[in-house]
């Protein structure tokens, strides 16, 4: 299954990679980009151009909600919040997560 | 839904905030050491808005918006093809309303195909069916047929209603009242027969159409239980029928209940018959089973002098049809080929429209490319263009169905008696259906052919780039279009020439007679008033007398019969001294009584003796004037002048000889046509005086030739004046202010309605051949210009390098001659092949007429090469420097 990951699995994947940096709490794009590179020791990079997509994605299913805010350099960015809907998400597809995080450890450790 | 509204309200706001996001994110990657990247920003954002869209919908939603904005800044384009799909599909949608309506659906009657026309033919005596009824058959059948669930019998006539207003002849049918259980449609207004009222001697009541009710009474509900004096005698409203309840036709004004009764014996044959079949039993088993009662019929009527005669002698036999086919069997050709010319005027249409998407495609191939390099998906672009053409053809469905709801409203007034039901012809939901349905097939079909065109230019965006030249592969689409147009274009205009030559031979028909300045009337003298011969003989001759007084008439005289009215009177004729049956082989014989000066009036031509003269009406002398196609019969090769004859007739009881009235023959006349203009086997006629005929109070034995009460009378005037139809009516009024003056018409008008239903079909195909070329040659021209437009870099280094410009011009039509003549050599095949199906509309001329397809060959090809003069004219003018620097 590693060895030849579906497309629909690796969409969930950024999906559920979004989902799970939130829980640290609300940011906004830049940031959930970049929490998902260092968590996963800089070898997970986000797609190109697959993160806005995603993140509108999610907001339209109600998993992610949106607001406009200052970001720490003072300038106006748009910061992303679980909603109640988004953690049952993941506690629904925690068993999905636990094989999708083998999968990605075991990539990890090649 | 309200969430896609929702969200296409949004839609500014959300391409903003993606916007400012965005940035957001390039600045905070370019402030970073470690940048992530954010990739291709149009990428990003046309994903972030498909991420937006409810797909599938608003792409859709788009895509038509698009093609609509496409299509209104090209108005040219769009009128003309909406235009030309608008005209064909209308077309299409007129005739199929005809169809649907005549065709498909001819009787407004409940489980109508278990309807059968009773009628019987004799084979012994060359008569294959149209014979009729007998009184004493229905009860025959009646009492012993297990096939037939019900069975009536009815007749149509004229009769005068007088009373209240301006006295009316109008038209009814007597039916015995169980007429409504075999049709099963109730009255709209009060009741239908009851069977006692049937009976001799009950009071009369009448039941009237929903036309005559509107017409006469206003649709007055309260007519019921009222009394109308209908030939004189007092009779009772009872119903009304529904508006499309129309038997035998549409012109019937009353019913009247059938009186016919078990004492009267076999009779002749007066009725027509309508039977009901019972469930499951097919038309064969029920003729099969009326065969077999007919060889009853001599021992079911013991001692009638007629059942001894009928069945053996003459071959007698049940012919029984579908009521269906008795009245569309005639019509049913002549509009399914209808159908199929306007179908291929809507082919031609398609192709023209295609050829203007295919021109549309080339010009936009470039943008196309552009769009598939930038991402486009191929079925986002099949959508974009389908959509362009889904837009069109449903536009030209409204058109079309806009023009067939004003073509039909034409065609319900002006077309031919023949066709049945056509007044009620109407656009329904049926229609409009079928229009639509139209409609989609045809925006797929013209919509999908220039994506193929362009499945190249999907992955070949180096070809979209400027060329100098075409190439030559690149027209064979364009040039298979033009031709298939040629080719049907050809097929109708040789089918119309063909109608119109036929129609042409059909109008020189000599008729017989001289139809100029001839007006002519019915006068129906009610039986009540004039009960006696003597009676109705001396009203006759006293407006005889009065009309003839009047100033502008020449002459006039009566017969009981005007030629294309039909047989009127017809019996079996016995030559006195000739053993002959009494039903002889020569088939039926027209009888008809006439006053004196009818063959003058008319302009008949005596060929050999004399004509009916006043002196043989005055004293009942018996002499007989017959025509050429009688002589040609009965006396092939005598003389028949001095010859006596009479009608074949009953003895008054079994056993005895039959006492005939014997008519000398003193004269010989021209044919007339019975029934229409280009019947082949005509029915010879016999001319008696009015005198000696009519006895109305005769049994059925004695029955001698047609009853004079109702006659038509004809006027040759000098000048045809509205005033001269009222001082007609003032001499009427002489004699009897009670009767009515029907039917006014001049004898050409007779001699237009016998040709009604050629020239109506004619007419059609003509317009269909007008706008199947007319299409054809907006086609070849735009293919043409086309071509053209291309060429003209070529064109110019041609012209630079110093050829002539009449050799370009040469070149342009001999390319698109090349392809006119391929077209109409397929045409002409086609042609040919299909010729029999338009053979039994036509008249005196061959399908394989050779100059029908000459002249419309040359017609077409003359048209054509006009269609690429145009633009090749344009191609030799083109100036070389402009041209060159126009790259």
């Amino acid at each position: 299954m590693a060895r030849t990951p579906s497309p629909a699995l690796l969409q969930g994947t950024l999906d559920l990679l979004i989902l799970h940096a939130l829980q640290r709490g609300s940011m906004h794009g830049y940031a959930i980009a970049q929490t998902i590179h260092l968590l996963s020791d800089e070898v997970l990079s986000v797609e190109e151009g697959s993160l806005y997509p995603a993140l509108h994605r999610l907001e339209l299913d109600g998993a992610i909600a949106s607001k406009w805010g200052s970001s720490e350099n003072n300038r106006k960015a748009k910061y992303y919040k679980l909603t109640a809907r988004g953690r049952k998400i993941i506690a629904s597809q925690q068993e999905t997560w636990t094989r999708l995080s083998a999968a990605v450890n075991r990539v990890l450790a090649r | 839904m309200h969430r896609l509204i929702f969200k296409l309200l949004r839609r500014r706001r959300l391409e903003q905030d993606l916007e400012a996001e965005l940035a957001f994110h390039e600045e905070m990657s370019s402030a970073s050491g470690n940048p992530i990247r954010l990739g291709n920003r149009a990428r990003v954002k046309e994903e972030a808005r498909d991420v937006w869209r409810w797909s599938q919908v608003e792409n859709m939603w788009r895509d038509v918006l698009h093609a609509a904005r496409r299509l209104w800044h090209t108005p040219g384009f769009t009128i003309a093809a909406v235009l030309t799909l608008g005209l064909a599909i209308g077309a299409n949608a007129t005739i199929f309303t005809m169809i649907h309506r005549v065709l498909l659906n001819p009787l407004p009657y409940p489980d109508s195909d278990r309807l059968i026309d009773l009628d019987h033919g004799a084979a012994l005596i060359n008569i294959p069916t149209g014979m009729g009824m007998k009184g004493g058959l229905y009860f025959h059948y009646l009492d012993r047929a297990r096939t037939l669930s019900s069975i009536a019998i009815f007749n149509t006539g004229s009769a005068t209603l007088s009373g209240q207003g301006e006295p009316e002849q109008i038209r009814v049918t007597r039916a015995t009242p169980d007429l409504a259980s075999v049709l099963r449609v109730p009255p709209a207004v009060g009741r239908w027969f009851m069977p006692q009222e049937s009976e001799p001697g009950a009071a009369q009541v009448a039941v009237l159409s929903q036309g005559f009710w509107q017409r006469r009474y206003d649709g007055d509900p309260r007519v019921i239980g009222r009394s109308i004096v209908l030939n004189g005698s007092p009779t009772e409203i009872v119903g009304v029928m529904p508006a499309d309840y129309a038997f035998p036709n549409p012109r019937v004004d009353v019913w009247l209940p059938l009186s016919v009764t078990r004492v009267a014996g076999l009779g002749l044959w007066n009725y027509r018959g309508v039977a009901r079949l019972h469930d499951g039993v097919s038309i064969d088993q029920a003729r099969a089973e009326l065969n077999a009662l007919i060889r009853d019929v001599p021992q079911a009527f013991p001692g009638d002098p007629l059942a001894a005669a009928t069945s053996p002698r003459i071959g007698l036999m049940s012919t029984a049809t579908n009521l269906k086919e008795t009245i569309i069997g005639r019509v049913r050709g002549a509009l399914w080929i209808l159908l199929a010319a306007v179908g291929v005027v809507l082919l031609i249409a398609c192709l023209n429209v295609a050829n203007l998407f295919l021109v549309r495609a080339e010009a936009r191939r470039k943008e196309l490319a552009v769009r598939r390099a930038l991402g486009a998906s191929a079925a986002g672009i099949a959508q974009l263009l389908l959509a362009e053409s889904v837009l069109l053809s449903l536009s030209g469905g409204v058109v079309g169905l806009a023009l067939a709801w004003v073509a039909v409203g034409v065609l319900a007034s002006a077309g031919p008696p023949t066709l049945p039901r056509l007044e009620e012809v109407r656009l329904d939901g049926i229609v409009a259906a079928f229009t639509f349905l139209l409609s989609g097939l045809v925006a797929v079909g013209f919509g999908t052919m220039p994506l193929f065109r362009l499945a190249s230019s999907f992955t070949a965006f180096h070809q979209s780039g400027q060329r100098m030249t075409a190439s030559r592969g690149q027209h064979y689409g364009r040039h298979l279009l033009m031709g298939g147009q040629v080719a049907l274009a050809l097929v109708l205009l040789v089918s119309s020439a063909l109608m119109l030559k036929s129609f042409q031979k059909l109008r020189a028909i000599d008729p017989g007679f001289d139809a100029q300045s001839k007006i002519t009337f019915r006068m129906g003298l009610p039986v009540r008033d004039y009960p006696t011969k003597e009676t109705a003989l001396a009203a006759h001759r006293k407006m005889l007398d009065n009309i003839s007084a009047l100033p502008g008439v020449t002459s006039v005289s009566s017969t009981t019969c005007l030629p294309l009215d039909g047989a009127c009177f017809g019996n079996g004729v016995v030559v006195q001294g000739r053993d002959a049956p009494i039903e002889t082989n020569l088939g039926t014989t027209s009888f008809r009584a006439v006053a004196a000066e009818y063959f003058q009036t008319m302009g008949i031509a005596v060929i050999r003796g004399r004509a009916i003269e006043r002196d043989d009406v005055e004293r009942n002398e018996p002499v007989a004037v017959v025509d050429q196609r009688f002589v040609d019969l009965v006396f092939p090769n005598e003389d028949a002048i001095g010859r006596r004859v009479s009608w074949s007739l009953p003895p008054a009881r079994a056993g005895e000889a039959p006492k005939h009235t014997w008519l000398t023959i003193v004269g010989v006349v021209r044919n007339t046509p019975t029934r229409t203009l280009q019947e082949t086997a005509l029915t010879p006629q016999l001319y008696m005086p009015l005198s000696i005929t009519g006895r109305f109070d005769a049994p059925t034995w004695e029955y001698i030739g047609p009853r004079v009460g109702t006659m038509d009378y004809v006027v040759r005037t000098s000048t045809i004046s509205t005033d001269l139809l009222s001082s007609i009516r003032r001499a009427v009024d002489r004699v009897d202010s009670n009767l009515a003056i029907a039917q006014v018409s001049t004898l050409e008008e007779r001699l237009d309605r016998a040709s009604a239903e050629l020239a109506f079909n004619m007419v059609l195909l003509t317009i269909a051949a007008a706008v199947a070329l007319l299409l054809g040659l907006v086609g070849i021209y735009g293919v043409v210009s086309y071509i053209v437009s291309q060429r003209t870099s070529e064109i110019g280094v041609r012209l630079a390098l110093g050829e002539a410009p009449h050799n370009v011009m040469a070149m342009i039509i001999r390319q698109s001659g090349w392809v006119t003549l391929a077209g109409v050599v397929v045409g002409l095949a086609a042609t040919l092949a299909t010729g029999r199906l338009i053979e039994s509309l036509l008249y005196g001329v061959s399908p394989r007429d050779p100059v029908v397809l000459g002249g419309t060959t040359i017609m077409l090809i003359v048209v054509a090469i006009l269609a690429c003069w145009l633009p090749a004219r344009r191609a030799a003018g083109i100036s070389p420097v402009e041209a060159l620097r126009s790259n």
